[in-house]
């Protein structure tokens, strides 16, 4: 419709917006509501006479506003269609929607599934028939249902991971087309030639001819092959088939992580190599490589333990070689192998070396000049070959004298010496490498030069068995596939004197060459290197699916479809054996979409009488929906603008609006029951339930917390308990009296029932006699020195204690403080700060005044420091521990005479009790600030200068 | 386009929020005490001295004492240091009496975007805080009708009190002050919108005036009366009756409302001249407390003359 990708679903209604100007017009003459307003003069003009009574017309914009709702009323009514579908036409036979579902479909599969979704849309409008088969399902019968069902069958269609092999389906598609009357086709080609595309399409343009419908789109799919881990870096081949653009490939470890990243560039070719540099530590951690932006499975290469580094074992016939390391005979190949292999070495004086690298698990084992007579270790060595291990041995002196057949070759015995004295040849030089030779390639400096070598005895198959030879055509390294394993023989020695080829820069290619030659399967754990060393056949493993790749080239979990694959499994991925991990998670078998040579072509179409179609991105868009809410909108603003024209908006706001927004207020966490902040106020309510011990306080707690007062520990012994409690009273009221503290009626607590927190300071006689309280009081009794509240222990057995023994008395208490945090006790020094906090005291007396008073030791006075009045610690102590029943001394009749009698005795004892629990008070309510007080004349007097 | 409404009339009348609003403004205020020139020859206590001896609290003189007069009047002190009996006298002391009319039609409810608050509400504060002001000064003060002349410290609560029980009986509040005939030399202050017919108003005003009282009249007016402020299709619906009347128009009805506006006015003042009342014009866009100062001095230099507040 002029241009525009819109159509019409009923193109007759439009007509309707032929009525637009009725409409207009009769809006025009309907004035809006006036507005209706209270006016109390309104009687003044009342009488006056009418002047102009036209009422206002509906102003312009409102007019505007209500002619666009109903074009776009009729608008939506016609059925406008975005983007309508290029496939709508067609008759009512059934229609075949053939998808390429191949890793090449997978970049493009959001527009390639809703390109046939919209066909089957459109089939259904027709009331055509839908039947739909992706080529990887193959040879399944097709039957065509309505057009919803197969929608549903392609929205739940998925690519695979591998290349679609359309040979399969097309015996499906033959029997469709011989089933149906007035079949269609449209087939979404990937583009790639790969899986027959061209016979496939020849076949369906047979069989359908002009109903045929092929569409594809501008995508050119790119793919990743045959990676290599090489010296230089780890390369790997970049495919593609048509235009497709320069690109990025990624390096990824087991985890996802991007390890590095490598431009490519096409270039006018359709391959072309990205190389990865990276040490090869790192290289080693690549377990997977990808083309940036490339969703499939072909652009994705797994790498696994066959593109590790290689374990290498040096084991050398010399001994006790290390005090010169150049003409140790391991130096070189040490140093060649080094950066591309993992080195193992013996320790020196190891028994068997051999055994030892060989139960550590080496990949390559290089021994030099050394002979292996049968034995153990010959055994040992032929099963390592056996089961793909690599031995590379080096020639020498004692290979030459001694008969081994660990050779790739037999050996004549004696060495040829080239440009010796006895000689009549100069050194020999190499030739170049055989183009069968895996040495192939290498570039030979021309200064490399061999003067003494072993001899291979000339036989059938030599010629075949020799990597690299002299000009003269003598065997230099010969090499013979065992088992699964590599035998290499150079008849040269690792070190230099025979040839200068270690020291040359082709000894550490040539080794390379051969560590990516020596395989993987060598890599056994030593059990069953024992095992198989014991002659026991090992079973061919097979290994179970265990990361497969999807079409897209992510990882998922193995679809039921996948199958083990052997330990040898070479070749394409297929649906059986789709691409992925396969086997343990460590030693762990990579399978690839696209086998190492893989090239990619596009599909050639040409002659094919089909009409072909693009797809494109651009997916049909039902534009009914949005122009109906369009106009209920428009609508809504209309009533708004009425509302707001006849005076009614503002009252409306005022109400509802605070309404509305409340109602919204209260919805709005029910909205979005993930906010956080709502998951904050559900914790916050939660909370209450969380912490049981927000119970209400009782009326004892709540008198406690209002006036400050002493406590006693109710132990249960009645005369104990009135004996603390009239001693507080008398303490309580001498401090009244005295002091500016008047503590409140002393109290009795339980510790496991009380909240103790009230009380600055708690005494405790003991009574032996009385059983300990519960672990919950000592809990609560430790909780409250910790917060910082006192508890005076008053054991009362001065007169009874002996010097070395334990009272009663004392025994309980140690036992009540064992599971208590108490800090380092010490009787009270002469200089604590308790002894000056009120009164000036010596100790603390009670009924009797004999009786140690321990409490928290005090950081020890600095050496050099004056000596001070008065000492403290940072806080007060949490713990006094006195034994002269100061309750009783503190105790009093009604008149302040004492109530029991007093040892030694008078009057002046009880004075001195009662200035001790002066003291002891002020201490726990006001801690060092008497013992800072005695500073105040320093201070001062810094303050005048 | 200015929105209004129109509001309870009795809500504000119980709303102890406005004897609160009328004691802030009032105490803003000094005492406020009534001119003394024309007082009434009452036997009621005040603080007006007359500069005659009669009864009140201030010496005024000592005179001799005649026989025949009551010997509990002599000042024996006075008489101890001379030969004669004297007889303390006192200054003559009296108050006024001032009636306060506050309108509580529904039309008082009115009240405009442009407005602070709706009249009535002005009008209570400002009758009210005059109330206080007043018997701070020593006078007394009455609801016209509604209760007796009172001097009591919480007259704003008292008069309150009257008038939320008035406010809440059901009946039709009427846009006239009450037919009541005030006694002589006493004083009337009339707070209402006076849109009312100047024949009935004169009517009432010679019922009140008819002994001799005069008064002072406070004309509250919303900006949106006086300036008509109306544009496009209205419809104005009357307060105190169903008459309504729709403007295509209403821009081009301004002209004519305020012409209209005027005469009415000057109708209703010159009638309250007439019968010696004084005419202030408050506007609800303006602070109470104008209005305020503006009574406080008509009330101290008395007489009728008009002006705007």
């Amino acid at each position: 419709m002029m241009g525009l990708p819109l159509a019409f679903a009923a193109p007759l209604a439009l007509l309707g917006l032929l009525s637009l100007p009725v409409i207009w017009l009769l809006i025009r003459v309907t004035p809006p509501r006036p507005k209706r307003l209270p006016f109390p003069p309104l009687k003044i003009i009342l009488d006056s006479e009418r002047k102009d009574e036209t009422p206002a017309r509906t102003p312009w914009w409102l007019l505007a506003l209500r002619l666009a709702v109903a074009a776009i009323v009729c608008l939506a009514f016609a059925g406008p269609i975005w983007n309508p579908p290029a496939a709508s036409s067609g008759g009512a036979g059934p229609l075949l929607i053939v998808l390429d579902d191949g890793w090449a479909a997978a970049p493009t599969w959001e527009s390639r599934a809703a390109f046939a979704i919209s066909a089957a849309e459109s089939a259904g409008r027709r009331g055509a028939p839908v039947a739909v088969l992706a080529v990887s399902e193959g040879a399944r019968e097709i039957t065509p249902t309505d057009s919803a069902r197969a929608i549903d069958v392609l929205r739940a269609k998925q690519p695979q991971p591998i290349e679609p092999p359309r040979a399969a389906a097309l015996q499906a598609i033959e029997a469709f087309a011989a089933r149906n009357k007035d079949p269609r086709v449209l087939w979404l080609a990937d583009g790639l030639e790969q899986g027959g595309a061209r016979a496939f399409a020849e076949r369906l343009a047979a069989l359908f001819g002009s109903s045929l419908e092929i569409a594809t789109d501008a995508h050119r799919p790119r793919g990743l092959a045959g990676p290599r881990n090489e010296a230089q870096g780890l390369i790997v081949r970049v495919v593609r088939a048509g235009a497709a653009p320069d690109g990025i490939v990624r390096a990824l470890d087991l985890k996802g992580l991007t390890l590095a990243e490598a431009p490519f560039a096409f270039g006018a070719s359709d391959e072309t190599e990205a190389k990865i540099d990276l040490p090869v530590e790192l290289r080693n951690e690549v377990a997977r490589l990808d083309i940036r932006g490339e969703r499939s499975a072909g652009a994705v290469a797994l790498l696994d333990d066959r593109w590790k580094r290689r374990r290498v074992g040096i084991v050398s016939g010399a001994s006790a070689d290390v005090a010169q390391p150049l003409l140790a005979p391991n130096y070189y190949v040490s140093r060649a192998l080094a950066p591309y292999a993992d080195l193992r070495r013996t320790r020196p004086g190891a028994t068997d070396p051999i055994g030892a690298l060989l139960a550590d698990g080496v990949d390559m084992l290089v021994v030099s000049d050394m002979a292996i007579p049968p034995g153990e270790t010959h055994d040992k060595l032929q099963k390592f070959i056996e089961n793909g291990g690599a031995l590379v041995r080096f020639a020498g002196t004692r290979l030459a004298g001694a008969h081994d057949d660990l050779t790739p070759v037999r050996l004549r015995r004696t060495g040829r010496v080239l440009g010796g004295a006895l000689s009549w040849e100069k050194p020999k030089k190499l030739a170049a490498f055989d183009e069968k030779s895996p040495f192939y390639g290498l570039r030979i400096p021309d200064d490399v030069t061999i003067s003494r070598q072993v001899l291979a005895e000339p036989e059938p198959g030599l010629a075949a068995r020799t990597w690299a030879q002299l000009a003269d055509q003598t065997p230099l390294v010969t090499a013979e596939k065992r088992g699964k394993g590599l035998l290499v023989l150079f008849h040269i020695t690792a070190d230099t004197t025979w040839s200068n080829l270690p020291i040359s820069g082709l000894f550490p290619d040539m080794l390379r060459k051969l560590t990516t030659l020596a395989g993987s399967s060598a890599a056994i754990a030593p059990e069953e290197q024992d095992v198989a060393a014991s002659g026991e056949p090992r079973k061919i493993e097979t290994l179970a699916p265990q990361r497969m790749l999807d079409g897209f080239g992510g990882f998922i979990a193995p679809p039921a479809t996948a199958r083990a694959i052997s330990a040898d499994f070479q070749g394409p991925a297929s649906l059986d054996h789709p691409p992925g991990f396969y086997g343990p998670a460590d030693s762990a078998v990579a399978v690839n979409a696209l086998e190492p040579e893989a090239k990619l072509a596009a599909v050639d179409l040409a002659g094919i009488s089909a009409r072909r179609l693009e797809i494109d991105n651009a997916r049909a868009i039902d534009l009914r929906a949005p122009l109906m809410a369009a106009a209920f909108l428009l609508l809504v603003v209309d009533a708004l603008a009425s509302l707001w024209l006849s005076g009614g908006l503002p009252r409306f706001a005022a109400r509802k609006a605070s309404a509305a927004i409340l109602a919204f207020a209260v919805m709005a966490p029910a909205m979005f029951e993930d906010a956080p902040r709502f998951v904050v106020v559900a914790q916050a309510q939660q909370n209450p339930q969380a912490k049981p011990s927000t119970k209400p306080p009782t009326k004892r707690d709540m008198d406690a917390a209002l006036s400050t007062r002493l406590a006693y520990v109710v132990t249960g012994d009645a005369r104990v308990d009135e004996t603390s409690r009239a001693g507080l009273v008398s303490l309580t009221q001498t401090l009244a009296q005295r002091t500016a503290l008047t503590p409140g009626e002393p109290v009795g607590v339980d510790p496991a029932r009380d909240e103790l927190a009230f009380y600055p300071l708690i005494y405790w006689p003991v009574v032996a006699a009385q059983p300990q309280p519960s672990a919950l009081a000592r809990q609560k009794i430790a909780a409250y020195m910790k917060q910082g509240g006192t508890v005076v222990f008053d054991t009362r057995d001065a007169l009874t204690a002996r010097a070395g023994a334990t009272t009663p008395e004392g025994e309980w208490l140690r036992k009540l403080l064992e599971g208590v945090d108490v800090p380092e006790l010490e009787p009270t020094p002469r200089d604590h700060v308790i002894t000056k906090t009120f009164y000036l005291i010596d100790h603390f007396v009670g009924r009797t005044a004999n009786g140690q008073t321990w409490i928290e030791a005090l950081p020890p006075e600095p050496a050099n420091g004056e000596a001070r009045p008065a000492r403290s610690g940072d806080s007060v102590s949490p713990i006094v521990i006195v034994s002269n029943d100061l309750a009783a001394g503190w105790a009093g009749d009604r008149y302040g005479e004492p109530l029991y009698p007093l040892t030694p005795g008078g009057q002046r004892q009880r004075e001195m009790a009662l200035r001790g629990g002066v003291n002891l008070l002020m201490y726990t309510l006001t801690g060092n600030y008497k013992a800072d007080q005695v500073h105040v004349r320093d201070l001062l007097n810094r303050l005048g200068h | 386009m200015v929105d209004a409404r129109l509001i309870e009339t009795s809500d504000s009348a119980h709303a102890p929020a406005c004897r609160q609003v009328a004691l802030d403004l009032a105490r803003r205020l000094p005492a406020a005490l009534v001119a003394a020139k024309d007082l009434a020859a009452s036997l009621m206590h005040g603080v007006h001295g007359r500069r005659r001896a009669g009864v009140g609290e201030t010496f005024w003189q000592f005179r001799h004492f005649t026989s025949g007069e009551a010997a509990q009047t002599i000042d024996w002190r006075r008489s101890a240091r001379g030969d004669g009996l004297f007889v303390r006298e006192r200054e003559w002391e009296a108050a006024h009496t001032l009636w306060l009319w506050m309108d509580l039609s529904p039309s008082m409810g009115f009240v405009s975007d442009l407005a602070r608050e709706p009249k009535v509400d002005r009008a209570l504060a400002l009758g009210l805080a005059a109330a206080d002001l007043l018997v701070r000064g020593g006078e007394r003060v009455g609801l016209l009708g509604l209760s007796r002349a009172l001097a009591a410290r919480d007259i704003v609560d008292r008069l309150g009190e009257v008038l939320a029980v008035e406010a809440s009986r059901d009946v039709e509040r009427a846009e006239l002050p009450p037919a009541v005939a005030l006694g002589p030399r006493n004083r009337a202050i009339l707070i209402g919108d006076f849109l009312i017919e100047p024949k009935l108003f004169a009517e009432r005003l010679s019922t009140i005036a008819a002994r001799g009282a005069s008064g002072h009249m406070v004309m509250i007016a919303d900006p949106v009366e006086e300036t008509f402020p109306f544009a496009g299709h209205v419809e104005l619906v009357d307060s105190d009756s169903p008459a309504t009347l729709r403007l295509g128009r209403a821009e081009s009805w301004r002209a004519d409302y305020e012409q209209r506006l005027a005469r009415h006015r000057a109708d209703i003042f010159d009638v309250a001249r007439a019968h010696g009342i004084s005419v202030l014009v408050h506007r609800t866009d303006r602070p109470a407390s104008e209005a305020l100062i503006a009574l406080r001095a008509r009330l101290e230099e008395g007489g009728a003359t008009g002006g705007r507040a």
